[in-house]
């Protein structure tokens, strides 16, 4: 009889323990995640269609490899406000090698699609080693290095494409890279998102160099003290973000089928919130793939179910103003928990 | 009885000091003299008076809101949302005054005044917002105010949905907005004075002490007795107060309301303090300096502008002007240290 008494009693504490450790790793942002996928589908039911739950992954994984980019820059304690106009600019310079050996699709599509693609990761690699050796071997603040950076690719993207969208990429890339699916059954920027996840995981939890940039975050002085080439991994996550970023422009150029200097002027806020409001912390040295996974979602479903239940465009951005808040402050909750 | 050893010895103290006040203010006055000189003489349409007036105009707009942003940033803080703050008081103002000339289409002067003040309210609001935010629930600022910015951008393009408001009253876009005086537009003073209030503030007054205490080591400031949170968020709405005049003034200038105002401005009166030598770290920064910073930011625009310099390519100028003069800097303060 005292089992039975004691049974329940002692599986109440123990749910309790889960509950609360449940919150503490994952914050509350699956619980909302569920809620408003819910509630959303009340409203309209469109939004609980097979079609619309595949709509909402694809749309989310672009966003989710430009925000993984970016927290490998905020898990340095870093910040990349050029990422945005990294964007355009790749998508750009890419677009016009691409239409350079290929236009409209006539001549060797594919090497001019390897080309492009290649193009896309040295222009981002070079971007991100600018900003990575300002920050690391001249220690000058990120926030400036990277705004300064901002205005550079701004400048080069509309430059080279004289501010006009660059028209004749050859349809491959579209058909590829955006519809349809890979092996019949992923979309291709799922796919991409896919890997780009699973590398970063690796990186960042097997490697020393992944587990130096959470150091570096926490406590830039301990990686000094303990012999880690601190400056050198700093720049090197730069150069990480800008290149995961110039994927996320391949992708998002062969959605568009065009090279737009404009594509990246909201990238770089709705980056960073998808990130913070998954869990990376913005004091660095803290955060994982999963948060990136979440957040990215979570802005996606949002911005999908604002859609679909015909919410005024200005209001959704009063709504995502709301959310960015209430995320950083449910954040802070989660830290209480915890300690 | 002081000998004449003395003397020249006191002689050259004051002046080594007054030597080390000068350099202390850094590059940014010689660099700007230099290129004050070289304009001058590769370009000689820069010294005209109406040029010149131009210059500190616009200098000005950005002052007004780059002293405020080097508030949040001396108490350790950031202030994203100016940009949007500038939009929302600008749409504010435009939409209480017209709303108002049709109930007191008589008194033109009491609905200007009260569109105003309808304006600097919608914009210190963000402010008490922001620093409340910050203060009580200790979240990043990065992130509130990027969710104020969003909140506010979006109030205004919601209130107005992105047409331009029009029909304010004439006394306010003719009279206010191209007034004159002495051959300068008003702006100009309205900033003179707000600076030189500001150094006052932050050299003479206990609210200027805090906030260098608190954003040099807010836990020392808290245990020393400075009521933090209380300070933060006066920063806070003085920051978006500063904000919320420069929408004000620059509505009068271009006499229409438009949530559109103020896009670049965030980045601009960031780029501005830092050049000024404010540390993003916090507890450092001098008015003076960041008025300076705006003006060279100004004068290196109008530049460009003269010597006809592609609109393309202004903005990667404006890029690497902001790394090499905050590298320069960092370069300095690290010789120092050593």
């Amino acid at each position: 009889m005292s089992a039975s008494v004691d049974g329940p009693d002692l599986s109440a504490s123990r749910s309790h323990v889960w509950f609360f450790g449940f919150f503490a790793k994952y914050g509350f942002l699956p619980v909302i995640l569920i809620a408003l996928y819910v509630g959303f589908g009340l409203v309209e039911p469109a939004f609980f269609s097979g079609a619309n739950a595949l709509n909402i992954i694809k749309q989310s994984s672009y966003l989710i490899v430009l925000a993984t980019a970016q927290m490998f820059v905020l898990l340095t304690r870093g910040f990349d406000l050029s990422l945005g106009m990294v964007v355009s600019m790749v998508s750009v310079a890419s677009s016009l090698v691409m239409a350079g050996i290929a236009p409209n699709g006539e001549g060797p599509v594919i090497i001019a699609l390897l080309a492009g693609v290649f193009a896309a990761v040295a222009i981002g690699a070079m971007a991100g080693a600018v900003n990575g050796i300002c920050v690391a071997y001249f220690d000058i603040n990120p926030f400036v290095v990277t705004m300064g950076m901002q205005g550079i690719a701004f400048g080069l993207a509309t430059t080279l494409s004289g501010g006009f969208p660059v028209l004749d990429i050859p349809v491959l890339l579209n058909k590829g890279l955006a519809q349809g699916a890979w092996f019949g059954v992923i979309p291709p920027p799922v796919a991409v998102c896919l890997i780009i996840l699973a590398a970063s995981y690796f990186v960042l939890n097997r490697t020393v160099f992944g587990r130096s940039l959470y150091l570096l975050g926490a406590n830039s002085r301990a990686t000094e003290v303990g012999g880690i080439p601190w400056r050198r991994y700093n720049m090197l996550a730069y150069v990480i973000c800008s290149s995961i970023a110039a994927i996320g422009a391949i992708l998002i150029t062969a959605r568009a089928g065009t090279g737009e200097p404009s594509l990246g002027g909201g990238l770089v806020l709705q980056s960073i919130a998808a990130a913070v409001i998954g869990g990376v912390a913005l004091r660095g040295g803290e955060g994982r793939v999963i948060h990136v996974v979440l957040g990215g979602l979570l802005v996606t479903v949002l911005s999908i179910g604002m859609n679909l239940t015909r919410v005024d465009g200005f209001l959704q951005e009063i709504v995502l103003g709301l959310v960015v808040v209430g995320a950083v402050f449910l954040d802070r909750l989660r830290l209480k928990i915890r300690l | 009885m002081t000998t004449p050893t003395n003397t020249v010895a006191d002689a050259a103290a004051t002046r080594k000091r007054r030597m080390s006040r000068i350099l202390g203010l850094g590059l940014l006055p010689i660099l700007l003299v230099t290129l004050f000189v070289v304009l001058g003489l590769i370009e000689p349409r820069f010294l005209r008076s109406a040029n010149l007036i131009n210059i500190l105009r616009n200098a000005s707009f950005l002052m007004l809101i780059a002293s405020g942003q080097m508030l949040v940033l001396i108490i350790g803080g950031f202030d994203l949302s100016v940009g949007a703050v500038v939009a929302l008081t600008s749409v504010a103002t435009a939409l209480s005054m017209t709303g108002l000339v049709s109930v007191f289409p008589e008194a033109q002067l009491f609905v200007v005044l009260l569109g105003v003040m309808a304006g600097l309210a919608a914009g210190s609001m963000i402010g008490v917002v922001n620093g409340l935010t910050v203060a009580f629930m200790k979240v990043s600022p990065f992130m509130v105010t990027l969710g104020t910015l969003s909140i506010a951008s979006g109030i205004a393009l919601y209130a107005t949905q992105g047409v331009p408001v029009y029909g304010m009253p004439d006394e306010f876009t003719r009279e206010f907005g191209r007034l004159r005086y002495l051959n300068l537009p008003v702006v100009i003073y309205v900033t003179f004075g707000v600076l030189v209030a500001l150094w006052w503030v932050m050299n003479w007054t206990r609210l200027g002490r805090y906030i260098y205490a608190i954003g040099s080591n807010a836990h020392a400031a808290r245990v020393s007795g400075v009521s933090t949170t209380f300070y933060i968020v006066v920063t806070y709405t003085l920051c978006s107060f500063l904000a919320a005049l420069t929408g004000i003034l620059l509505t009068a200038r271009i006499g229409s309301g438009e949530a559109t105002l103020g896009g670049t401005l965030m980045l601009e009166s960031i780029a501005a303090a830092v050049i000024g030598g404010v540390s993003l770290r916090g507890g450092v920064g001098r008015v003076e300096l960041v008025a300076l910073g705006a003006l060279f930011l100004a004068l290196v625009t109008n530049a460009m502008n003269l010597v006809r310099v592609d609109s393309k390519l202004q903005t990667i100028v404006i890029g690497v002007v902001i790394i090499v003069a905050v590298g320069i800097e960092r370069f300095k303060s690290r010789g120092k240290i050593r």
